[in-house]
């Protein structure tokens, strides 16, 4: 399978659209046997994604993300999509505080999460936390515009944007249930033929914290309606005189969350409001149960 | 971030951020399968046997599922029986006369007519629930009870199963087992087996003291014990496979006491093959079945092939074989919407018990056991149907099956003779079924 390519499987009742997106195994399901739907659904849907994809990935050169990065200190035109998407970002730093912010990627040129115990310098880090601050960034619905060497990240929202987007999209399509799920950020536009529910195996990072762990045990959850999203990443981290490092990174530190959990998957209406949701409340590090429970969601946290 | 208030207005702001973003105005709420709702399936089925017995069933099932994928599962079905149905005597040349179960009454079958008792009519009310949870991440645990209530009839039963999921549930085991207890009252009691059928005038001051000595009792009981063992594993995205096998012990009453055999004047006699006595069955006390089961689901590209394979035999020297087909096709939208067609096929052959005799020759001395019900002779039989299923009112599945039933009685070899050469000794059943299912 090419990278722009999909195939279709074959399921009891519908079928399975296979394709890659965003660095990770991405599935479409439909429930129904009409193959001209299903290929409507694929095309339609896979086109989107991959719009997304080559709009908002930093590592394609040519993306609009890349474009606004690789300008930072000078104005660049942007269109409403991404000004919604900046405006979402900003609701998320403002919600968080500060804790979440798409301009602290620049520290990853301080953190190797490569399971080692190579901690960076702290000099190292304050250099990196210079570049970060999402104040220094202003925008409105027509330009944006980056302080000197600064960059912004949409990883941390636009798979799960991307999943809403093909969601609202199928809707407008068909009224067959449709579930689509980018490496485990997934949403559905409704329950199951006979108001069954979808079941979703979730990836469940083992328990053990050895780094040479493979053994996965799928978690399977059920889900009608709404949306499901995972942050985190156990296998990401480093590990120094017994002290666990997680990728989590504070924007407004620099160093990892303590305690943060490895992982957490949340429901919500919108793809988009799980994922940070679960990403808010990793940043809440110890108390990230309690500030799930707060907030009356269901939820599942790996520590 | 620091106290509760403001943390609970953060799902409400990101609600709203939500709806900023993507441009959809009244967002769903989210909803895991731990809804409070019951998903209903209901079914009514008619079977209709050519002269002989007639069913109509009601079948509502309600199921519904919890918090951890707990589920419930509740059962009523309600049965209802008119017709007649073969006693088990043989044929005559002449009009024969026969006592009716109860005691109360006789009534006769014509020259030539294999001998059907028409009083066959009951109502059955069957209530079935099943309590299914995981107790580990790869455990499955189930338990149920069993009641079923006819008018001479009532069978309590509990079950239990335990499942084990591995190879990332591509493989299951499981093992289960149930216990009935049924318990049979007959109008009229139970008969005394090989005891002769009182036959004369039923409003005779000495008739009630002439039956009661027919009779060993007003009730009798049986208790079923079943083991199930299972193996499921997916193949591969397309295939499933399962096998089971399974051992019964049945022990108590396993006579039917509406069952008689006739006893005939042996072949070299004047009146060969002439009934000279009619007398209440005899089996024996206890029966063990083992049965052995494959099935194999293959999806292609649209359709979906199911056969499956069983082989039972049990210590009265049963044996049967089943063969039983689905294909299901889909048929899009164009016979009603995600309509599919679905085509059944079964076949069933068994041989007969070694107690079976479709007669008895008059000469010899009585055997411990014998049986003429066709149910455990030789026989043969086949199902041809046809389902037709479709989507209606948002999602809800209605389907009709139409089905066409042969049962064929053959002879094990038994020689006929005299009379007997005159008349049809083994039965043969046509039967229809109509069933209509939908599913809410």
């Amino acid at each position: 399978m090419s990278k722009r390519d999909f195939k279709l499987a074959c399921l009891p009742d519908g079928y399975s659209i296979i394709f890659n997106a965003m660095a990770s195994p991405c599935e479409i399901l439909i429930q129904s046997k009409d193959l001209s739907l299903v290929n409507k659904i694929a095309i339609t849907l896979t086109q989107e994604i991959w719009r997304i994809e080559d709009k908002y990935n930093r590592y394609d050169k040519h993306s609009v993300c890349s474009l606004i990065n690789n300008r930072a200190g000078q104005s660049v035109d942007i269109d409403e999509e991404t000004y919604l998407l900046l405006n979402f970002a900003e609701q998320c730093y403002q919600l968080s505080e500060g804790l979440f912010d798409i301009s602290s990627g620049v520290l990853r040129k301080a953190w190797f999460f490569d399971g080692s115990d190579n901690l960076p310098s702290n000099a190292k880090v304050f250099e990196a936390l210079k570049l970060v601050g999402w104040r220094k960034i202003k925008f409105d619905q027509q330009q944006v515009t980056l302080a000197d060497k600064m960059e912004i990240d949409f990883g941390g929202i636009g798979k799960e944007y991307a999943v809403d987007r093909a969601i609202i999209l199928a809707k407008q399509i068909t009224n067959e249930p449709v579930l689509v799920n980018l490496g485990g950020d997934l949403a559905v536009t409704r329950a199951r033929l006979n108001n069954e529910a979808w079941h979703v195996a979730i990836e469940r990072p083992s328990l053990d914290s050895k780094l040479t762990d493979t053994t996965k045990q799928d978690m399977i959850i059920s889900l009608k309606q709404g949306a499901l999203a995972t942050s985190g990443d156990a296998r990401r981290f480093l590990l120094k005189d017994g002290k666990r490092y997680g990728h989590i990174l504070n924007a407004k530190t620099g160093w990892p969350i303590d305690n943060a959990p490895r992982s957490i998957t949340v429901v919500a209406p919108q793809c988009i409001q799980a994922g940070i949701l679960a990403t808010l409340s990793l940043l809440q590090g110890m108390n990230a149960e309690k500030f799930l429970t707060e907030q009356e969601i269901k939820f599942w946290v790996r520590r | 971030m620091s106290n509760k208030v403001e943390k609970i207005n953060i799902k409400a702001a990101l609600t709203l951020a939500t709806t900023t973003l993507l441009g959809c105005h009244n967002l769903a709420q989210a909803e895991t399968a731990e809804t409070d709702t019951w998903e209903f399936d209901t079914a009514f089925l008619v079977y209709s046997e050519v002269d002989r017995v007639n069913a109509g069933e009601a079948i509502l099932n309600a199921k519904k599922t919890f918090d951890d994928d707990k589920i419930l599962n509740l059962k009523l079905t309600v049965d209802a029986l008119t017709g007649a149905s073969a006693n088990g005597a043989v044929a005559q040349p002449t009009v024969q006369t026969f006592t009716r179960p109860s005691g109360n009454g006789q009534y006769q079958i014509k020259a030539g007519d294999i001998p059907l008792d028409d009083t066959f009519h009951d109502t059955r009310v069957q209530f079935n629930g099943q309590w299914t949870q995981p107790i580990a991440s790869n455990l499955t645990a189930s338990g149920g009870v069993h009641i079923s209530k006819e008018y001479d009839y009532l069978s309590l039963g509990v079950n239990g199963n335990f499942s084990v999921d591995f190879d990332r549930k591509n493989s299951t085991i499981s093992a289960g087992f149930s216990y009935f207890q049924d318990t049979f009252t007959p109008e009229g009691g139970i008969p005394k087996p090989l005891a002769s059928m009182l036959i004369g005038d039923s409003s005779a001051p000495t008739w009630d003291d002439e039956f009661i000595k027919t009779r060993i009792g007003t009730e009798d009981d049986k208790t079923t014990t079943d083991i199930l063992l299972g193996f499921t594993q997916v193949i591969n995205r397309r295939m499933l496979m399962q096998f089971n096998y399974s051992y019964s012990i049945v022990d108590g009453y396993l006579n039917d006491p509406f069952k008689v055999v006739s006893i005939v004047e042996g072949s070299n006699e004047n009146n060969s093959g002439v009934t000279q006595d009619v007398i209440y069955e005899s089996r024996p006390d206890s029966r063990v079945k083992q049965s052995i089961y494959a099935q194999s689901m293959y999806h292609f590209d649209s359709t979906v092939l199911d056969i499956s394979y069983r082989y039972m035999w049990d210590d009265w020297k049963i044996n049967s074989h089943t063969i039983d087909s689905r294909f299901r096709i889909p048929m899009g939208d164009s016979l009603g919407k995600e309509s599919y067609l679905q085509p059944h096929f079964r076949f069933y052959q068994q041989s007969a018990a070694d107690f079976y005799r479709p007669f008895l020759i008059d000469d010899n001395t009585l055997p411990t056991f014998v049986s003429a019900d066709y149910r455990i002779g030789e026989m043969t039989a086949f199902t041809v149907g046809l389902k037709y299923g479709m989507l209606i009112n948002n999602g809800n599945e209605l389907a009709f099956r139409l089905e066409y039933y042969r049962q064929t009685s053959t002879d094990a070899g038994f020689n006929k003779f005299g009379a007997l050469n005159d008349v049809e000794l083994y039965p043969t059943i046509d039967a229809i079924i109509a069933q209509v299912t939908y599913s809410f």
